[in-house]
């Protein structure tokens, strides 16, 4: 059984993307979202919004590899942010304290005017 | 007066990837049969999530299997219960320092946090766990959708 996570990328300018999920953010889509994220920051990104609209499901070793991936951003002086979650995955997020180093929008609308992505 | 499960299930899972997300499915099955609402749903389909990772990931178990027990009772007035048991025949773990850890960002211990995923989203949780195993035995109480 296996359920696998998609990623696609939209880049904003030289320092902006949206990065889209859909599945199961567990060890594996979470590495595969880190991969990802690594290439937009060598590529010059520093603003980087994950939208999971498509994502309903999140386990507690996807958000630590989430966790690594913000921190990675931030020793970079850039930034991430969330949008689009399910009310479950923002507890969730609030739970092991990823909610205090990135900021979460409700919809993809005011992440994007707030980061002028 | 306690009322009687109507509903139960029982299931023999291999410790493989993923295996987690159908437990959660076959107890989302049972609490929309219920009429459970879908937030309390999702709130426990995270919760036994976390607890099936546990057993997989740190139980060190000898027979390499995770036994699922859901039963689901209506309480009236549209409200329900649901019941899990999650067992291992693994080692067992020290339950004080599981619930000790916290997260912070730089923190040596990124792992780990399923134990306080499990307590935040349902609503009893006990744990039963010696050198022969553990269980841990998990409620949530839900309004049903309108």
């Amino acid at each position: 059984m296996t359920e696998e996570l998609r990623v696609s990328v939209d880049r904003r300018g030289a320092n902006g993307a949206i990065m889209y999920t859909k599945g199961y953010i567990n060890n594996v889509g979470g590495e595969e979202i880190a991969t990802r994220a690594y290439e937009l920051m060598d590529d010059g990104v520093r603003t980087l919004l994950l939208n999971l609209r498509e994502t309903k499901i999140v386990n507690s070793i996807g958000i630590s590899i989430l966790i690594e991936i913000i921190e990675k951003m931030i020793d970079k002086g850039g930034r991430i942010a969330f949008c689009c979650l399910t009310p479950v995955i923002h507890k969730t997020f609030q739970i092991m304290g990823l909610a205090n180093y990135a900021a979460i929008f409700t919809d993809d609308d005011a992440a994007v005017k707030e980061l002028a992505l | 007066m306690t009322a009687s499960p109507e509903l139960q299930m029982e299931l023999t899972l291999p410790m493989v990837p993923d295996i987690e997300i159908a437990a959660a499915r076959a107890a989302g099955n049972l609490a929309r049969e219920l009429g459970m609402a879908s937030e309390s749903i999702d709130e426990m389909a995270h919760a036994m999530i976390e607890a099936c990772i546990n057993a997989r990931e740190h139980s060190g178990s000898k027979d390499n299997r995770i036994y699922v027990k859901i039963t689901g009772t209506s309480l009236g007035e549209g409200n329900s219960r649901i019941d899990i048991w999650i067992t291992d025949h693994g080692k067992g773990f020290n339950v004080t320092e599981a619930r000790s850890r916290r997260q912070s960002l730089g923190a040596v211990h990124k792992r780990g946090w399923g134990l306080q995923i499990i307590e935040a989203h349902m609503d009893e949780v006990s744990i039963t766990t010696s050198a022969d195993g553990t269980t841990i035995h998990m409620v949530k109480y839900g309004k049903n959708d309108d």
